[in-house]
């Protein structure tokens, strides 16, 4: 158990100290913008008819810290970042954390969603997929898979956009109704959410669930010639039995260690499908700050939480399999780290 | 019958890495197919100013023929048929009876016939300026996918947007092509502790969701830049980006090739680190890096394309299908004006021809592959 509590906690090291990594990354990004917060926020006030000098641009820069140099304004900001606040947005002059709050957990519910629902298909298809010597099954996954690849989720939103409109005069986009917008969370909300987010679910869950055919299948296929799997068959096993006692249990341990870039994908893919299908949440709000109003505390945020989430995904499926994969379980705890 | 054998036999073992390898990818038909579909895609793109019709920019556009339907060339109509393709001539007016809206009529009787090899906009190729088409019509002008808003021609279009994606994803897998070597090299060959602090970074860059981070970089594009700067910035970004997962595998290869038998006697019969890399280590992973670069290429065109689909990468006169899928969400378009939409197949053919050649590829040069079957 003491051995398995240092994994946990030299894992938890190794996740920290990446984010610190990125949040170094992330905050150079926004620092590297012409012009700092003072300055931009300044030339904004003055095209509202306030006329500002020079003094007031250093005067609001000591007041926003900015005159602090750049490593300790990163200490502060990254120390800020992982109890989760981000500051004030430049432009907008809100908290951060205020203004992407329940907007971040929606699209992370949705990315969550749109993973479960790829690897509830691509699980027992990948499998099925493996055991079977069907030719068109075979060719119809190869052929899936390659077309995860080359249509890429923001092509097929746009398909299906395109479908929808012309068969059935409704675009289905957007997600919440007229009335639920403005509403507070309720039960009846949350219905008109879920009868809408099913289309950005299934879309960005479309090529992870590609991804993830293959990568079972190929798994499967391994470990089904091994010998094992043969003493298995000599025992009197087969079908289901065999199939779900040995290989998938052998394939399981990168199936869950591949979660995390599958995340990644569906994460790659969020701000671009949020455009097309108009939702309103932390993907439109990165473009919306990239794009439009330059607001790169905004983005930053986003990307930083964006990341956050993949590694605290990757940290979660590492000690999960360390805990469950007796193999993984034995080199932890014999001391040596796989 | 042994004589044959014996002959192929030799064949084999004399055979270069190179012979084995298009030996192995030849009998692979899908991978065969989609070759030559790649191989016809990059001409056409590289000849995109031929094939075309017109300039894809403003100086191309039709304008009696805005939002045009794509006009299909056919050999009979009621009045006969002809051994020479024939469209109809198209007239724009707008009068009192049109409510003095642009209404389009198409004119059955006025016939126009496609011609070939037809002198029309110029075009700069190597230097050269010519204004040969492969095609166009005696009178007027074809559409074969239609018009856009602005009456640009969407064929023409497609085909230098081929092109621009085609030097994109080039631009930035050399980018990332030349950081990978160099980092994951350097990781791979000195190991201990620069290698962990390196493979620390390289894991954090590729934990951070790719098109989100492009994003940012790409709203470092000041406006005022031409469009010939933001092409290049973008495919910079790109192979900025895309390094890590190649840089990884050099490094693990390079990892495991350093401590072989082969390199140990190399190195005791006095070989020199520059020569070992040079003739032993480069060698035993060319095919390698070479299947990773034509798998990572479609990655590249499809960044390029999410990101000036939604405007922060490459803007006209430059054009690239995210440049042409940028109005496509407009519901007016979306109802009406579905032929934006033909550059789609396009892409999406060409995304899956560099797909199934990679996947060729890395079956056919992986020198294992043969001996599973």
């Amino acid at each position: 158990m003491a051995n398995f509590l240092r994994f946990a906690a030299t894992r938890a090291v190794f996740a920290i100290i990446t984010l610190l990594i990125v949040s170094f990354l992330v905050f150079s990004l926004m620092e590297m913008v012409p012009g700092d917060c003072a300055e931009r926020y300044l030339a904004y006030k003055n095209t509202q008819g306030q006329n500002l000098t020079r003094d007031d641009i250093d005067a609001e820069r000591i007041r926003l810290g900015l005159d602090q140099p750049f490593l300790w304004r990163w200490v502060n900001w990254v120390s800020g970042a992982f109890v989760g606040s981000f500051g004030e947005s430049c432009i907008l002059r809100v908290s951060i954390s205020q203004l992407l709050g329940s907007k971040f957990l929606i699209s992370a519910g949705i990315c969550f969603a749109a993973l479960v629902v790829a690897y509830l298909i691509a699980v027992p298809v990948g499998i099925y997929a493996a055991a079977t010597r069907n030719p068109v099954v075979n060719n119809a996954l190869r052929f899936i898979s390659y077309l995860g690849l080359a249509l890429p989720n923001f092509l097929l939103a746009l398909i299906i956009m395109l479908i929808a409109t012309v068969y059935f005069g409704d675009s289905l986009s957007g997600l919440f109704s007229k009335e639920f917008r403005d509403a507070p969370w309720s039960w009846d909300k949350f219905v008109d959410f879920a009868s809408r987010a099913w289309l950005p679910i299934f879309i960005l869950g479309w090529s992870a669930t590609a991804f993830a055919l293959q990568t079972v299948r190929a798994l499967m296929l391994d470990e089904q010639s091994k010998l094992y799997v043969t003493a298995a068959r000599a025992r009197g096993l087969y079908g289901r039995q065999l199939l779900w006692r040995y290989p998938a249990r052998h394939a399981l341990g990168p199936i869950v260690n591949s979660l995390g870039f599958d995340l990644n994908r569906i994460f790659n893919e969020l701000p671009i499908v949020a455009v097309i299908l108009t939702l309103t949440e932390a993907g439109a709000l990165l473009l919306e700050a990239l794009a439009r109003s330059n607001d790169q505390q905004l983005a930053g945020a986003i990307i930083f939480l964006l990341t956050a989430t993949i590694v605290g995904l990757n940290f979660v499926t590492d000690v999960a399999l360390a805990a469950l994969d007796p193999r993984m379980r034995n080199s932890v705890i014999g001391g040596k780290r796989a | 019958m042994t004589e044959i054998s014996q002959s192929a036999k030799e064949a084999y073992f004399t055979a270069s890495q190179g012979q084995l390898i298009w030996a192995r990818f030849r009998k692979q038909t899908g991978a065969m197919v989609a070759a030559i579909i790649l191989g016809i895609l990059i001409l056409m793109g590289l000849f995109a100013d031929f094939v075309a019709p017109y300039d894809p920019n403003l100086a191309g556009a039709n304008q009696d023929y805005t939002n045009g339907a794509p006009q299909i060339p056919r050999f009979c109509d009621d009045a006969g048929c002809s051994a020479r393709p024939f469209i109809y001539g198209v007239k724009r007016e707008r009068s009192l009876a049109t409510n003095f809206r642009w209404v389009t009529t198409v004119d059955t009787e006025d016939r126009r016939y496609v011609q070939f090899l037809v002198r029309g906009d110029r075009y700069q190729w190597f230097g050269v300026t010519l204004d040969r088409h492969l095609f166009g019509v005696d009178e007027g002008k074809i559409h074969l996918f239609g018009t856009d808003d602005l009456g640009k021609d969407i064929f023409s279009r497609t085909f230098h947007a081929i092109r621009t994606s085609l030097a994109v994803g080039t631009l930035g897998v050399v980018i990332s092509f030349v950081m990978a070597l160099t980092i994951g090299g350097i990781a791979g060959f000195y190991g201990g502790w620069i290698d962990g602090v390196l493979q620390m970074i390289t894991d954090a860059i590729r934990t951070v969701p790719a098109i989100p981070l492009f994003m940012a970089l790409a709203a470092f594009i000041p406006d005022t830049w031409t469009a010939e700067m933001r092409f290049f910035f973008i495919s910079i970004i790109l192979g900025l980006v895309g390094w890590p997962t190649l840089a990884r595998r050099v490094r693990t290869h390079l990892l495991v090739e350093r401590n072989q038998d082969y390199v140990l006697a190399a190195k005791l019969s006095g070989a020199g680190s520059g020569h070992i890399i040079r003739r032993h280590l480069l060698p035993s992973f060319t095919s390698y890096i070479i299947v990773d670069l034509v798998i990572s290429f479609p990655y590249m065109v499809l960044s390029e394309t999410a990101l000036s689909f939604i405007g922060l990468g490459l803007k006209d006169p430059v054009t690239s299908l995210g440049v042409l899928l940028q109005n496509t969400t407009q519901a007016d378009v979306l109802l009406n004006y579905q032929w934006y939409f033909i550059p789609v197949l396009f892409f999406v053919a060409l995304v899956m021809a560099f797909v199934f050649v990679g996947d060729g590829l890395r079956d056919a040069a992986d020198p294992y592959g043969e001996h599973g079957k």
